[in-house]
């Protein structure tokens, strides 16, 4: 084939500034949509604990919702259809302020939501009930005995599967190309369409990726260990 | 001091307590025996409302724990409740399982609920373990911990719900022991076990239970004559060939 | 909303065809139900491989595995879109494309489950199987897969939930599947995005749903038939 694999020329110059600017886009998105899905995780979790049983079916529906739709047409929903139904002069804001990354992010944050959601609820639905009368028999109410007694061992257990989801985030920041959000995926392409070194550029995408996905996973299993309790 | 009035419970069609009644005056020990699933626990834990009884009433110094306006969780700090898991908080050190109750609860400040939970510990042996995870203790060092716990929070009666039953042999003795001692000291007491070693030893009064109704009830030097006590000596005849 | 569906129906249905090539809903199905057919020898293989005792076929399947795990779906799909005609030779479709990268992708994510499904046998079947007489093989193909099999299979119809999912992004490569022929019903209107988009959504909940709903109710049939005994919750 004659091809001269040539990793120098796709990694200088402006070409090596748009892969910084992917690399930190792709990480400022991850940030953004991980706090989102970290605060609004927590909302559910909590509004799930309120005994009333239609908020129950909200989270239920909300839950089902973000877990049986593609991300990519949850994305385009809020790309392309929510600022359709906007006042113009919201609308407008948008478009100026990066409307792409925003609707992004708010894409990609809701949707990790639910699943943090669950993680949550797992790990206390995994601890058991005989802690939490434990806990009340000494005398705490119940905001007592899921503060002091139920919540701190159940984030334990949710601590790895929580660091999953945040690897899941990350990797799903690349669909956010589809509309043009200049993360690492996009910019990849437009260094490729540039220089037409095609595996040149993808291999540095690729092991981009990897590097810090690879990070993460042994974050995680550290974590797992660390957290756990030692049993004789 | 507590005091059980015609206490029906159901478990759906099942009835697991049927009128039951009965006294535990201040200062007396009451060791519950009787067959698996007889209703001992059950009762035990209805005096906490651990369990929602159906029927009748439970008294605490009078007052009915169903009532309205009783904080529970105030009357649960004067009962302390020993499992038979134990039920320690395996992400606090045996120390911290103590001093939470007492920080959080009796705002005791951490100088002063560290010292007391010392002291309980030194009272059940383990002082040394103070700063040891759960996770690493013995069933029944695990078990002292519990007690300790229990303790440090004054309460008025103690309730034992079968706590050696999960323990390995050698490990019932010492449990027992802190046990005898509390006893000694005074303390109300109400035991479900199946230490009839024990029972004979400790107890004002031995209730034998049955489908869910005290069936008889004797005390320890009764025993020996077997014509008052037909059924619980029948009983204990049999654990003791066990 | 009501209006679009019923002048497009056929669009979201099965795409451009008989003008065009089969796409829509009906192509989106065919490419998630042989992606996952034809990676299963290969998800099979890797499973087996990294169970194996031995270190020269334990260590690379889980290098690929873990790989496969570390890299977004995108990537695959632009690799396989650039790689596969050099390897094939000819120029790729965007459906065939997608195909490719599926098989592989969920090749690994199908051997994690397999994996599960094998180590969470009780190890009484291979001691039983052993003492029969049967070795490594035999035992193997006649005892642990069909067992670890059917109790992952409800861990399997979630993964062909996701994999239906996942065909949605052939829309990047314009593979001709329900989310790309939701898109050219957009270009043409204009005007009504939320609806369209919101068509989009509710075609693939239903469809999803339903099937992540007869995943469950597998799974509460086989813990019922083992009579209780706690298994992996899988399908949450």
């Amino acid at each position: 084939m004659g091809y001269v694999f040539d990793l120098g020329s796709v990694l200088s110059g402006k070409y090596l500034d748009w892969f910084l600017i992917g690399i930190a886009t792709t990480l400022a998105l991850t940030a953004v949509a991980w706090c989102l899905a970290m605060a609004m995780g927590i909302v559910l979790t909590l509004v799930r604990m309120i005994p009333f049983p239609p908020l129950g079916w909200f989270v239920a529906l909300y839950v089902e919702y973000h877990r049986n739709v593609p991300l990519l047409v949850q994305i385009f929903l809020w790309y392309f259809g929510v600022p359709s139904l906007l006042p113009r002069p919201a609308r407008q804001w948008i478009n100026a302020h990066h409307g792409e990354f925003l609707l992004a992010a708010i894409a990609l944050g809701l949707a990790a939501a639910a699943y943090v959601a669950e993680d949550i609820r797992s790990g206390i639905r995994s601890i058991p009930k005989a802690q939490y009368e434990a806990a009340r028999s000494i005398g705490f109410g119940y905001l007592g005995a899921m503060g002091y007694v139920v919540l701190p061992q159940a984030l334990r257990i949710s601590v790895p599967p929580l660091i999953n989801q945040t690897l899941l985030l990350f990797k799903n920041t690349s669909l956010a190309m589809a509309i043009g959000v200049g993360e690492l995926t996009y910019r990849t392409r437009e260094v490729d369409s540039y220089t037409f070194k095609t595996f040149e550029a993808f291999a540095v995408a690729t092991a981009v990726y990897l590097v810090i996905s690879f990070g993460i996973m042994a974050l995680g299993s550290w974590s797992g260990t660390r957290l756990k309790l030692e049993t004789r | 001091m507590i005091r059980f009035e015609n206490v029906d419970k159901w478990f759906g069609p099942l009835q697991v307590l049927a009128d039951v009644s009965g006294e535990v005056r201040r200062g007396e020990v009451k060791v519950l025996v009787g067959p698996s699933g007889s209703g001992k626990s059950t009762l035990i834990r209805a005096v906490t409302r651990l369990e929602k009884i159906q029927g009748g009433r439970v008294l605490i110094d009078g007052a009915d724990i169903a009532g309205r306006g009783l904080d529970i969780n105030r009357l649960r700090q004067r009962v302390g409740f020993v499992f038979q898991a134990y039920n320690l908080f395996p992400h606090l050190t045996a120390l911290g399982n103590i001093t939470l109750g007492l920080t959080k609860l009796r705002g005791l400040s951490k100088a002063a609920a560290r010292e007391r939970a010392m002291a309980e510990l030194a009272r059940v042996g383990l002082a040394e373990k103070a700063n040891e995870m759960p996770g690493l203790l013995s069933g029944g060092q695990k078990q002292r911990v519990a007690i300790a716990r229990s303790l440090a929070m004054d309460p008025e009666v103690m309730l034992f719900d079968e706590p050696t039953s999960a323990l390995d042999p050698e490990m019932v003795g010492e449990v027992l022991a802190a046990m005898k001692r509390l006893a000694a000291g005074g303390m109300t007491m109400i035991c479900v076990t199946h230490e009839i070693g024990f029972a004979r030893e400790v107890a004002d009064e031995i209730w034998f239970m049955e489908a869910g109704r005290v069936v008889e009830r004797g005390r320890p030097a009764e025993l020996a004559d077997s014509d008052a006590c037909p059924r619980l000596a029948g009983f204990l005849r049999r654990s003791v060939r066990n | 909303m009501l209006e679009i569906l019923q002048n497009n129906w056929l669009l979201f249905l099965v795409g451009q065809y008989p003008h065009g090539p089969i796409g829509g809903l009906v192509m989106t199905l065919f490419m998630a139900s042989i992606s996952l057919a034809l990676c299963f020898p290969f998800a099979i293989g890797l499973a087996l491989a990294r169970l194996s005792p031995y270190r020269w076929l334990r260590l690379p399947a889980t290098a690929i595995v873990h790989t496969v795990r570390g890299l977004p779906l995108v990537m695959f799909i632009f690799w396989a879109y650039f790689v596969s005609p050099l390897i094939i030779g000819r120029a790729v479709g965007g459906v065939e494309t997608l195909v490719i990268a599926l098989v592989v992708y969920e090749a690994a994510y199908l051997s994690e489950i397999i994996r599960a499904g094998i180590e969470g046998l009780p190890r009484g079947q291979t001691e039983a199987a052993t003492s029969l007489g049967l070795r490594y093989w035999p035992t193997t193909i006649k005892v642990v897969l069909p067992q670890a099999l059917h109790n992952m299979l409800p861990s399997m119809v979630s993964q062909f939930v996701s994999t239906i999912k996942e065909t949605s992004l052939g829309y990047v490569i314009s593979a001709h599947e329900l989310t790309f022929a939701a898109a050219q019903v957009n270009n043409v209107l204009l005007t009504q995005p939320f609806e369209v988009y919101g068509i989009l959504a509710l075609t693939y909940f239903a469809l999803c749903f339903a099937l992540t709903s007869l995943a469950r109710l597998i799974e509460r049939r086989i813990s019922a038939g083992r009579g209780g005994t706690p298994g992996i919750t899988i399908a949450a």
